[in-house]
This record gives structure tokens, sequence and C-alpha cells, in this order.
């Protein structure tokens, strides 16, 4: 089979773009059924207490309800209500005890969501209050402890030392150790030690969490806004002690995920109640629910480097806190997955890494775009040009001298391969025109240049399946669990479809996920689908490909001609009929960390890169920070569709960005005093509104599906501290904490003056 | 957000025989911007909302004999940010509308509702004070004409009575004056001013002429800065007058500390922001 042109490498406007510029897109915040109702849930008003009393009685007489259901009425039929993807810590409705304020405590059920928020408000709950803890820090030493137990989910080896646990907010523990650092820093020439520190905030998806669940004959099925379907129908079955197959999970277009929409978050919730009342149900949260919902995990990050004359880093050592709030949903991933990478993508001969997921009284955290690594690069970049600013070297010229690069070990002792660390530095230094000339400024408007670079291991070790479907006509379809929200991922998989098979990609239709219909997928997260799924698609194809030339040979076609799927089952079988069926299965090697030290000979299918260079002006009467000019440059390896790759990039970087100037959930004593978007700030189009190039260098990772890798997350990485690393060469302060808001750079300036 | 009732009058008379003296839970609406994001929080539940949207003759806008500009009150925000009439007369105006808000918030929100909101956090309120408009009221019995400057009590407060709607508001000609509204905003572009300042000034024979400094955000009404006029009065401009200007009015407001900033930080922006608002309307004024 020949092909016109590359379907692979090709900018193809996105498969459902005419469905969402028509509003003919399925989402499930529009779903209806017949018969259905609503629920709106009554959440926590303290943030550690034990749950006295629930009086549901006026709510339940309210005209207009149908019903009140608590977690003891849960319990009734789901005798353990406790999800999680590591720990099962989390109760579908809150259980003797509430850990944070906006716990969800009880749900109430109407025809209509307006009754059922109007009767919400006549539920009273009574506590006794306990001691709280809200700081990672604090919650350290703390008397107070969030959870009497540790619950982690026996299943996973790695987790088995911390089973039964009592008197710690430490959920988990992560370890690294790589040389010797102590020796290493006794040796060193210099050594600096500065402290980090990142906010609590939010995804923001524009769609809220929704999932609807319909109850069957011995079976269930949810509707659900998710970013994993097959992991869903997996925790609800063993939620309810039944089969796979008894749980059906669809997901539609989401608006939007970033991570809030992975693991369970409302279909525990709705499934208990449609069998509790045998009814269709549907939650839908509002914008500012999703606070109290996941968040991103503020962080505490203590980093201390060694140094030799040269300049050279002989050590690092790294000590990170999650603030994982309430409960653990991915948080312990996060401290582990991404601990590993905290001493930065550098070559460094001794490191030692420990990283702590705490639990404390706040909205839990989880994963969010990078998980965890613009955290992590936020504190080692800004420190990285420290120690190049206290060494007076070129903060270039100082990365480049330390930097990670093929061939070498990463501290866990893996062997980089395919990661282009080197020439996206270099890539970046020259779009920046690093050592060219620079206008300093004048009067109160100064001008600074920074630079940061970070990286990120995909998580490992996961699968992702598909199965291809050719019809009689040749024409194709393709099922898998991947969901697309926004990121173009079916585009992406039909076009390497298309490129295996040697069609074009309109020919091929994309199923969107629903187990039933879609195999095993792991999840959309962590920028994987393009390497894991786009594997998958391609094998499945292959496998279709193997399939029809089979079937050439068998119906006595011509073994020196090409034919295509149409004409190979048209001859096979008389008439336009047939199916041809085709699998794959794609899980990487993957070597597990040693509970020690943290070693791995094989701990990542691939590694992202991302670096961001930014000019910014500063004032120096008010503080106000402006960026001019904005330049990411990513290694994603080969590109799948470059235009999706480009908008992937931007996307991050203005997330970023967010998270970098405006973004914060701000609390007083556990409670949330800015859970609304009149006061909790995302960036809008004015902040956002400077020149900013995206790039992509050439790369090619041998694994991937034609050398792709993933680039979901690559453009959030250097984003905060390059920015603040241009703040430091504008006007000489350093700020340490994000976000960056005007008045801390102006007391920093302040402080600097005052001397 | 709780069940209410909504109600569309026709006529002006028909919307002020709805309005109760006694009762704030049944409450005028002209575009509900500010409104539904109170309803939204909980911070307010009325019971009956009374919609000015179909009273067709609180729109168009107009300029009489003496050039005064009236605003009727329903007259949305981007139609007055697009109006000729206002660009040729109140430039400063127009150039406001750009920054306020957003697009959307514009498209929907109203003069009226802008003026009788009584959040701190507005740029219309300074700006009209600046200017001297004067609010035009009406109630079931009477109507009743008075100036803005004096017509804010305190945060969501206004002189206003829960059975008035504001009619109209107008704006006396500049004639030879020329005005300037700049704002400060701490968190995002196009979020609510941490502070804002207009100045209503002009020179004669190159010294200030009863100049008009009004201060807002900062403080819970829109404040004559009298101090910092009686400063400039008289007196030739100069940099260290305009130093001067803002130091005095650093020290003559006592901000409160809130999310948009600390006490010390919002002296230090009233210093600057105040400087810089004399220096922008001298630069505009020497390019006119």
């Amino acid at each position: 089979m020949t092909i016109e042109q590359a379907e692979f490498g090709r900018t193809i406007p996105r498969i459902e773009s005419k469905q969402k510029v028509s509003g003919t897109a399925e989402y499930m915040h529009h779903f209806t059924l017949p018969g259905m109702l609503y629920g709106k849930i009554f959440r926590s008003t303290i943030s550690h207490g034990k749950i006295i009393n629930i009086n549901t009685d006026a709510a339940q007489s309210y005209p207009g309800i149908v019903g009140v259901i608590t977690g003891e009425d849960i319990k009734k039929i789901i005798p353990s209500p406790y999800y999680g993807p590591a720990f099962l810590d989390q109760p579908i409705l809150a259980l003797d005890k509430v850990h944070f304020i906006g716990e969800p405590v009880a749900v109430v059920i109407s025809h209509s969501p307006h009754i059922a928020e109007a009767a919400c408000q006549l539920i009273e709950a009574d506590y006794e209050e306990l001691e709280a803890v809200y700081d990672e820090i604090e919650a350290l030493t703390s008397s107070a402890i969030v959870h009497d137990e540790l619950k982690p989910s026996g299943t996973f080896p790695d987790l088995k030392h911390l089973v039964g646990r009592k008197n710690t907010n430490i959920a988990l523990d992560f370890h690294l150790r790589y040389g010797d650092s102590d020796d290493a820093f006794t040796k060193a020439k210099h050594v600096f030690e500065h402290a980090f520190t990142t906010q609590q905030g939010m995804h923001t998806p524009l769609e809220p969490m929704v999932s609807i669940a319909v109850p069957g004959d011995q079976s269930i099925t949810l509707h659900s806004a998710t970013q994993m379907p097959s992991f869903v129908r997996l925790e609800i079955a063993r939620l309810l002690g039944w089969k796979e197959n008894q749980v059906r999970v669809k997901s539609a277009h989401l608006g939007g995920g970033y991570g809030a929409k992975v693991y369970i978050k409302l279909e525990a919730l709705v499934t208990a109640i449609a069998l509790i009342l045998n009814k269709p149900i549907k939650i839908s949260l509002t914008m500012e629910e999703q606070f109290y919902t996941i968040c991103k995990h503020a962080t505490t990050f203590k980093i201390k480097s060694g140094l030799d004359e040269s300049g050279k880093i002989i050590a690092r050592d790294c000590k990170v806190y999650w603030n994982g709030g309430a409960y653990a949903d991915i948080g312990p991933r996060v401290a582990q997955k991404s601990g590993f990478t905290a001493a930065g993508p550098y070559d460094i001969d001794h490191v030692s890494i420990d990283s702590f997921e705490i639990y404390t009284n706040r909205p839990p955290a989880g994963a969010i775009r990078g998980f965890g690594i613009p955290q992590l690069v936020w504190a080692y970049e800004s420190h990285t040009d420290m120690l190049a600013h206290e060494l007076k070297m070129d903060p270039l010229e100082f990365r480049t001298k330390n930097i990670l690069k093929n061939g070498a070990k990463q501290a866990t002792g893996t062997v980089i391969e395919h990661m282009e660390t080197e020439l996206v530095l270099n890539t970046l230094a020259e779009k920046m025109d690093w050592g060219g000339t620079f206008d300093r400024g004048t009067g109160s408007i100064r001008k600074g240049r920074g630079i940061a670079i970070g990286f990120k291991a995909s998580v490992s070790p996961t699968t992702s399946t598909a199965v291809m479907t050719i019809h009689g006509d040749g024409s194709c379809l393709l099922a898998m669990s991947t969901v697309d929200m926004g990121q173009g991922s079916d585009t992406a998989m039909a076009q390497i479809a298309a490129q295996t098979l040697g069609i074009s990609t309109e020919k091929v239709k994309v199923i969107r996920p629903d187990t039933d219909v879609t195999p095993y997928d792991m999840g959309t997260l962590g920028s994987r689908s393009t390497f894991h799924m786009g594997n998958a698609v391609k094998l499945a194809a292959e496998d279709v490909l193997n399939k029809l030339q089979l079937m050439a040979d068998k119906a006595g076609l011509d073994k020196n001609l090409a034919h295509s799927p149409d004409v190979i089952l048209q001859k096979t079988y008389g008439m336009q009929a047939g199916t041809v069926v085709g699998f794959g299965s794609y899980k990487p090697s993957y070597a597990p960390t040693d509970l020690k030290t943290g070693a791995s000979s094989n701990v990542t299918p691939f590694w992202m890169v991302g670096a961001t260079g930014v000019e910014v002006d500063v004032d120096i009467e008010t503080g106000h920070v402006k960026v001019n000019k904005m330049i990411n440059v990513v290694d994603a390896g080969e590109l799948v569709n470059p235009k999706i790759a480009n908008t992937q990039i931007s996307g991050a970087a203005v997330m970023q960005c967010g998270f970098t100037f405006s973004e914060e959930m701000l609390f007083d004593e556990g409670q949330l005093t800015n859970g609304s978007f009149a006061d909790y700030k995302i960036q809008g189009i004015q902040d956002v509104n400077f020149p900013m190039e995206n790039i992509c260098v050439k790369s090619n990772h041998h694994g991937g599906p034609y050398g792709a890798k993933g680039i979901g997350e690559s453009g959030t990485f250097g984003v905060s501290p390059a920015i603040a690393n241009a703040i430091y060469d504008a006007v000489g302060v350093r700020i340490t904490s994000l976000p960056i808001t005007p008045e801390k750079v102006f007391q920093a300036i302040h402080m600097k003056n005052e001397g | 957000m709780k069940p209410f009732e909504i109600q569309f009058p026709e006529t002006i008379e028909q919307t002020v025989s709805l309005l109760s003296n006694n009762n704030s839970q049944i409450k005028p609406m002209s575009g509900g911007t500010a409104l539904m994001l109170m309803m939204k929080a909980g911070v307010y539940e009325p019971e009956s909302l009374i919609s000015l949207s179909k009273v067709n003759i609180l729109r168009g806008i107009t300029m009489n004999e003496n050039g005064d500009l009236i605003i009727p009150a329903m007259t949305t925000l981007s139609e007055i940010e697009h109006s000729n009439l206002v660009l040729n007369h109140f430039g400063v105006i127009s150039k406001t509308m750009k920054h306020l808000a957003n697009v959307r918030v514009r498209n929907v929100a109203c003069i009226g509702g802008a003026l009788a909101h009584g959040d701190p956090h507005m740029d219309m309120p300074p700006l009209m004070t600046a200017l001297g408009a004067t609010i035009h009221i009406k109630s079931k019995d009477s109507s009743r004409s008075i100036p803005i400057e004096g017509f804010y009590e305190g945060y969501y407060t206004t002189k206003l009575k829960s059975n008035e709607i504001i009619e109209s508001i107008s704006i006396p000609s500049l004639k030879n004056r020329h005005c300037v509204y700049i704002k400060c905003t701490t968190r995002v572009v196009d979020d609510w001013p941490t502070l804002g300042v207009s100045i209503n000034s002009k020179l004669n024979n190159q010294v200030f002429d009863s100049p008009k400094i009004v201060l807002s955000a900062v403080v819970e009404t829109p404040t004559r800065l009298l101090s910092v006029e009686n400063l400039l009065q008289g007196k030739s401009p100069s940099d260290q007058l305009l130093q001067e200007a803002g130091e005095l009015a650093s020290i003559s407001i006592d901000p409160q500390d809130d999310a948009r900033g600390s006490s010390t930080y919002k002296r230090q922006l009233i210093k600057i922001y105040v400087r810089r608002a004399i220096q922008k309307s001298l630069l505009e004024k020497a390019q006119s």
C-alpha cells in the first residue's frame, strides 16, 4: 500500500472542530435522561472533627425532595466505601470524621437541581471539633493528625511498608540516594542552600466535574466527564464487589481536564445514590465546588548544592514537602514519580532526594498539568540561577556546563536516551539572542531576561490497548479509551492509524471512550497518550495489515501488487462485506525504583524536556512585572501534528503564567477565602498578550510511534523560574515564593534599597 | 442559586410602582453582572428582581444645548464605549471603558447599575465624581437630582432608597478643562481596581486652576483629595510638586489590608498613581 502524503507529521485541523464550533459536540453537562434526578452536595463547614449528628429532617420534608443521602446510607450498600488510586482513604461521603472545609457530607436529591440546592441549606451537622493542621511543614510535627491510620492499598508493593502506620501525617516518603552526597558536600568548594514555596491552586477546566449514573439489571452505566474511563470501571467494580463487565463507563468530549478528572471524582457518589434510589442521577459541580474537589499541591522545597572550583555541581540535596490536603488521591505518586527528578536535568554525581506527601486539613491535591514538575522546576531552576550568580557565571553557561546529556546517568541510575536537553538549551539561547546586547530600561521601568529548563519522566509502568476495525468498503473505526479533552488526541491517533494503514486520516472514525466497546487504557494523563496509545494504535493497525495480507494471499490476489482493504475484502467475501479487526497492546518495559535508594535501571519509557526564556519589564515603583516576550522550546520527539503541538505548548505556558502571577487559593484556618472567580484570578487575554514563540527541536524517540513522545505538559516547566530569573536580572531581587505578585516584588525591591 | 421571581415592566412608572420602601429583597436590576455574582455566591438572595431591560425610554445618549452629556440608566457600557458623541466630548470616558472589566461585561452591564451598585472597586463612580456629574433619581411619588459627589456612603450603600431607581446621569461640559482616569490592578489586568485616580484640571497662565482629584478603591467611597487639590492650586507644575502631591495623597488616606494588597503597599500605589495621573493629565493636555 502507498500513501500520497504522510499523514503523520501533517497539520490537519482537529477532526472534531466542526462539531465544536457548530455546537453539536456532546458534553456530559448537556446530557439528560427521562426521570433523571439531580443531586446537590452538602459540605463540611469545619476543618477537622467527629460527626456527631447530621440533621436532614428539614431538607427531607422540603417540597420536591426525593431523598437525602449521608455516608451511613452509603455504607448500607457499600460496606467499605473508601476509594483512591493508591490509598483507600477517601469515603464516598464523610464517615465518622470530616477532614476539610468543603468535604462532601450529604447529598440532597430532587427532580430540580435548584430545589435540591435550596433544601441543601436546611441540613444541619453537629461536629466535635478536632485540632487541625494546614501547613505542610507544621504537619510534620503537629499534634493534629489528619488520619488515625494510613490506609495504603495493599496491592502496591512499594506502599506495603506504610500499612498500619499511625501518628503521622506523612502519607508517603520517597528517598533517593545516588553517590554519596554527604561526603561530596564536605569536598565542595562552595555550598549554597535555598528554600522555595509554591501555592495551592486549581485546574479550572471550563467544564466542571459532572457524572451521571444509570442503574440497570445487576449493572450500572456511568456517563462521566472523566479522563480515565477504564480506571473508573475497575474502581467502581471493586467498590461494589462486581465484575468489570457489570460496570460501563462512557466519556464524552471534555471541556478541559488538566488532571482534575482523573481517578474517582463524582463517579462513586452517583453510583451509590443511583443504586440506593434505583433511579438515574446526575451531579454537576459548580465552578466554585471544584476548589473542594481536587487541587494543585502547595509545596516547600529545600535545596542545597555543592560546587567545585570550576562551577561543576558535584552534590545536590533535595527535600520536597508536598501539601497533599486531606485525601491522598494520586498525590503520593506525585511525590515519588516526579520526586525522583527533583535535582533537575543536571549531571550531578552525588544526589540525595527526600520527597514527602503530607496530609493536611486542606482540600485534596493531586495530578495537575506537569504532575508536580512545575513546582520542582520552580525551585531547582531558581536555585540554579542563584548558583550561577554566586559564582559570577553566565546562567546559560552555568547550565550548559552542568546539563544532563544522553548517555549520562540520571539520579535514579537510569541512562539517559533520546532526551535533547543540550539542543533545547542551545535553541533557546539562540532564539533569545542571549549573547547579544540587551536594553536594560530607564526610569521606573527596568528590563531583564531569564531562562529555565526542566524535565519530566513519563509515568511508568502503564498500559494502552487499541482495536481497529476495517469495514467492507475499507473505511476504518478506531476504538480506544483515550479521552480527547481538548488536547487533540482523537486527531493525533487517527493520524497514526492512517499513516500505518496507508489511508487518509479523514477515513478513520474515532470511537469515543465507552468501556463496553473501547478496550483498556490506563488513562489520559501525564502526556502519556501519544507515546503509549500511539504505539498501541500503530500495533493495532499493523495487526490489521498482517491480517489483510493473509486474506489477500488466501484470496489469491497478486502478491506483487498492493491491494487496498476494500479490494481484499471484496475478493474474500465476493461482495462489500466482512470485517477485519486488529488489536494492539503496548506496555513499555520498566524497572521499579528501589525502596531505600530510589535506584532503577529503567525508570521511564521517555523523558520530556521544556525550557522557557522570557524578557520582562519591572516597574520599580509598583512592582508590576510585564512579560514582553516568551520563548518555549521543547523536545517532543517527532511531531504528529505540528499545529496541535504548538497550541499544546502555548496552552501549557499560559496556564503556568496563572500559577506564576495570580492563581492562589487563600485560606483562613482552613476556610478558603477566595473560592470564586471574582477573587481567584486566572489569566485573562490582557495578561498574556505578549509575543510567544514555541519551538520543538529536531528529535526522534526511537521507542515512540514514528519517533513521537508526549507534549502536553512540557510548556509548563520553565515558565515560573524563567520569570523569577528575569526579575532578578532586571532589579536584583529574588522572589522565592509563588505567586509573584506586584506587592511581593515591590517589597523585595524596597528591602534591597533599604539595605 | 435560590429560585427567585423576576419581572419585566415596560415603563418607568410600572417599574417604580413595583418597588417597595421597606423591602430590600425586591431590587431593581439593570445588566445584572454584579448582582448575579452576589446571588451565585449566596451573598444576596432576593425575593424578586425588577428588570429594567424592557424600559426602552432608559436608553440613548444625548447632549443638551449647554453641552451636557445625558446618559440614561439602561445604556450599556459598550454603547457608551462606542458612542462618537462621548468620544468627541468626553474622551476620558471612552478610554476608561476600554479597560473596564471585559468586553462581555461591558456588553451587558449598564451605567445605572454601575453607579447604583456601590462597590468601591469600580471605575465609573470616581470618574463621574471628577467630572462633576449629577444623578437623576425617580421614585413612585417624586423625582430628584443630586450630585454624584456625596452619593456614596460606604460599601454597597448609597443615597438611593429601596423604592428609587436611577433614571439617568448628566455630565456637565468639560469646556476647557481636561479629565483623566487611571487605575491599578494587582491580581490580573482586568480585575476590579485596587486603586483608581481621576483628575479634572486646567492650567491658567501655567498654574493649576481649581484641580479636582478623586481617589477610589483604596477607600470605601470615591474621595476628593482636598489637601492635594489645595497643594496644587495656583502652583506651576514641576517634578517636585508632583512628587509632593503623591506623597501628600499617600498620607491623607488610611487604606485597609485586603486580598488586593496591604495597607503599606496601597499607600505606595497612591503615591505613585496620583503623581502619574497628574503627569498624564499634563501630557495629554500638552498634546491636545
